[in-house]
């Protein structure tokens, strides 16, 4: 009886949907040891598909990753090992490397990438190749736009305070936002060879009362959305025609000091609307990736409020039981993850049939979670930036189910470049991240306390 | 054969009295030298600083960053600082040397609206004060005891916009809810007539309420809603109605040196912290004498502060630690408060003998800031 035991026996019937590592199909399934792990596995696989090169996989059983062995995950789950299981293979995910980064003079709070596959660069009617661009917004309130040989490209210094956001819109125009309570479009013109090319502010847009945190923008429709400290959400026209006129109180107060620097008058123009309801300040604001209509905002207010566009109301409230300071909308799931201040991700179901306000719960950030972005290559992940100064790769996938919650941990944990060798210091204090963005040609660029922005890729 | 253990009410445990700081989140580095003060703004967007180096300092609460900074001294101290507490308007008045500043930050720290309203509430007392300046001057020779005054058009230039000069050092700057009434107090004046000023900003006025004052002022506050006014001197608090002009209580913590007192937002309960390590509760429909006696320090108590909303409150202490509890107050006050000791915050660095100085929590999030002697802030979440 011992001996069938150890060399306890499972049927699994391998798949995959890449289409460079397929098995031959007569390949039907395969009886196995249960005591395999990832990596025997993987080899297995290697050695049916007489790579040259191992490429390293992931197993997915019933669309979880295998984290135990065959027979430890069959006992947690309760399958009789006569079963035949379905098993998926993925490429594992490299972990991704320290490429460049761009030094500035101040913390770097918000970062954003212009790229052929980026989506500023879809409004493009010309067929004209998209230089890839990193944009940079500032403590130091100005925006750059670099090159990808560590360059300065282009500067915008129009704000009058720390810039907190900046998006491109188009591959030439940016918009960007911050403490000056201002929103700021400008015009890029890129010089594709040389140092011509130029920012140029082109409206200044009013309405907001407090700081501007974070942006949100939808070129098609020529819409930017706000988050702002004075707890309200700002819908924006690109256009300036479109746009309202600014309100009067709210105009820089005539100085005369200031009058005389400031001698060239930009066209002013105020909200769209301004979507109140939120209790507290309002942190993050994005808008549903399938329909442009609907908007979701986070706040310190502990909420996520789901906003119709067209009629400026707010058609759901999900409290939370905290801070809430960053979101970002998953298109394949409709869930929205939101970073908070109690240092983790919490996925949440905004739709009204949703039973459970947290559908899962990601793990492992040590302090608050401000960015978020999705990966361009994959449905099932996220990369989040943090204060406790690393970003943090997220497979969706790869969640384990608790007592009273589903946890995921994270995959890959990228530190800052700045801090390389040294202990990650207490609180995040000098590394701490303020802003992430994930683009398939450039890879995932962050910027923060250490006045970096930093490139990191996966060679996949 | 009952087990006396079992009579004792069992304490909840912390884990069910969440949210509460627990971890530091965020870090402020700038100040040369010790802080003193802090103060959040009342959306607690914004926290402001002051301390050893002269300067008054503004910062992002959560990102850290120093958003703005003056310097009002290169040789005195800034002991405290509070932002008036309305939302209408951004002024912070700042304790330096013998004079209160009353600052408007710039840096689009406040907007335009908030902007201009906090010039007019500044500005509106010199107009009040010269045109009642006739009848007093043919009436008594009043000794002039403060003086309000603009300051040069450097400091205007800055934000600073009105400054009070007082005859001695005031180390303690306390509001009332409304923003106009404020009161000072100079422990370190020779004369106690003097020690506790209560002021006017709309009418830039300034009075004494205590001809004789037993025992050397500390610290004070204004109730929330009633017209009552809370005087701690070494060893005692008295509390007095500012409408009547009379004593209504009188407390005795038995503390030998308060330095800190802290009115619970309801009204009927006060927290005394004290140098000789002990924190103190008194409920004020009870007697004379504390409800409880805390002692969870080794070192001096500086600083005490109940939370404006959840059920917490939080010391701070020379030996480096801040002390948070749980600590509930019922409405009907038929039920005693229940303390539990929660969490010990830990991170400063004790120089030369002090701690962390100062403790505010946030208004309405379980995050609390606290202000030391190694010249850093650090914000808990
Ligand atoms: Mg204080």
């Amino acid at each position: 009886m011992e001996t069938s035991t150890t060399t306890a026996k499972v049927k699994i019937h391998l798949t995959t949907r890449s289409e460079d590592i397929q098995l031959p199909v007569e390949t039907g399934p395969i009886l196995v040891p249960t005591e395999l792990r990832r990596y025997q596995l993987s080899t297995l696989v290697n050695t049916l598909l007489e790579t040259v090169q191992p490429v390293p996989l992931e197993f997915l059983v019933n669309g979880q990753f295998l984290r135990t062995s065959l027979d430890e995950y069959l006992t947690q789950n309760g399958i009789s090992a006569e079963t035949t299981l379905n098993v998926e293979y993925v490429k594992a995910l490299i972990p991704p490397l320290h490429v460049a980064s761009y030094e500035h003079d101040d913390w770097v709070s918000a970062v954003d990438v212009l790229s052929n596959s980026a989506r500023a660069a879809q409004t493009s009617r010309s067929d004209d190749l998209i230089p890839e661009r990193i944009l940079s917004g500032s403590y130091d309130g100005t925006i750059r736009i670099w090159n990808m040989s560590s360059e300065v490209v282009a500067t915008g210094a129009a704000h009058t305070a720390a810039i907190k956001a900046a998006k491109f819109l188009s591959p030439t125009q940016v918009v960007s936002a911050g403490i000056d309570r201002t929103l700021r479009l400008w015009k890029y013109d890129d010089a594709a060879v040389g140092s011509a090319s130029t920012l140029t502010a082109t409206l200044e847009l009013y309405g907001h009362k407090s700081s501007i945190d974070n942006i949100a923008v939808h070129s098609p429709s020529s819409r930017i959305l706000s988050a702002s400290s004075d707890h309200t959400v700002g819908v924006w026209s690109t256009r300036k025609n479109d746009a309202p006129a600014a309100p009067e109180s709210l105009l820089p107060i005539a100085n005369k000091r200031r009058k005389l620097s400031n001698t060239t008058q930009r066209p002013q123009r105020g909200p769209l609307s301004l979507l109140s309801g939120h209790q507290s300040q309002v942190s993050d604001v994005c808008f549903d990736e399938k329909d442009a209509t609907v908007a979701y905002s986070t706040s310190w207010d502990h909420t996520v409020k789901t906003w119709d566009l067209t009629t400026s109301a707010c058609v759901d409230t999900r409290t939370t039981a905290q801070s809430l300071f960053s979101i970002l909308h998953l298109p394949e799931t409709g869930l929205l993850a939101t970073g908070t201040s109690a240092r983790h991700i919490s996925l949440i179901d905004p739709r009204a049939s949703a039973t459970v306000i947290s559908a899962m719960t990601l793990r492992g950030h040590t302090n608050a979670v401000v960015s978020l972005a999705q990966d361009p290559n994959s449905n099932h992940q996220i990369v989040s930036g943090s204060h406790d100064g690393t970003c943090r790769v997220w497979d969706l996938r790869s969640v384990k189910q608790g007592n009273a919650e589903k946890t995921g941990e994270s995959v890959y944990v990228i530190e800052r470049d700045s801090a390389k060798g040294r202990k990650r210091p207490e609180a995040g204090d000098g590394v701490k991240v303020f802003g992430v963005c994930w683009d398939k040609d450039v890879g995932i660029v962050s910027g923060g306390e250490d006045k970096q922005v930093q490139i990191n890729k996966g060679s996949q | 054969n009952i087990d006396p253990e079992s009579l004792l009410p069992k304490l909840p445990d912390p884990n069910e009295l969440r949210p509460f700081p627990s971890v530091c989140a965020t870090i402020y580095k700038g100040h040369e030298g010790r802080i003193r003060s802090l103060s959040i703004e009342s959306y607690g967007k914004y926290v402001a600083t002051g301390g050893d180096d002269g300067t008054v300092r503004v910062w992002e609460i959560v990102s850290g960053k120093q958003l703005w900074r003056i310097r009002l001294s290169s040789s005195e101290a800034v002991n405290q600082v509070s932002w008036q507490p309305s939302r209408e308007t951004c002024i912070i008045a700042a304790c330096c040397g013998e004079q209160v500043h009353f600052i408007v930050p710039q840096g689009e720290i406040c907007n335009p609206e908030q902007d201009r309203r906090s010039r007019e509430v500044l500005d509106s007392g010199f107009g009040y004060a010269a045109s009642n300046a006739t009848k007093t001057a043919a009436g008594v020779d009043k000794p002039s005891s403060a003086n309000w005054l603009r300051p040069s058009q450097t400091l205007q230039d800055k934000g600073v916009l009105l400054t009070i000069t007082l005859r001695s050092s005031p180390k303690t700057l306390a509001w009332h809810r409304r923003g106009d009434y404020f009161s000072t107090v100079s422990p370190s004046t020779t004369s106690t007539s003097t020690a506790v000023a209560v002021h006017t900003l709309s009418k830039h006025q300034t009075q004494y309420p205590f001809r004789r004052l037993k025992g050397l002022a500390q610290t004070v506050c204004f109730h929330p809603s009633k017209p009552l006014f809370f005087v701690a001197t070494r060893q005692s608090i008295r509390i007095y109605d500012l409408q009547q002009q009379r004593l209504e209580k009188q407390l005795q913590p038995g503390a030998q040196w308060i330095s800190a007192i802290s009115l619970h937002p309801l009204g009927s309960n006060l927290l005394v912290s004290s140098y000789d390590k002990r924190l103190l509760w008194h409920d004020l429909d009870l007697g004379a004498t504390p409800y409880k006696t805390l002692r969870y320090h080794s070192k001096a108590i500086r600083s005490v502060q109940f939370h404006p909303s959840l059920p917490l409150f939080a010391d701070a202490s020379d030996d480096g630690t801040l002390q948070v509890f749980h600590g509930n107050v019922m409405g009907d006050s038929l039920d005693n408060a229940t303390v539990v000791p929660l969490k010990v915050l830990r991170g400063h660095k004790v120089v030369k003998n002090l701690g962390v100085l100062d403790v505010e929590w946030h208004p309405r999030e379980a995050w609390c800031v606290s202000a030391g002697a190694d010249g850093v802030a650090r914000l808990w979440t």
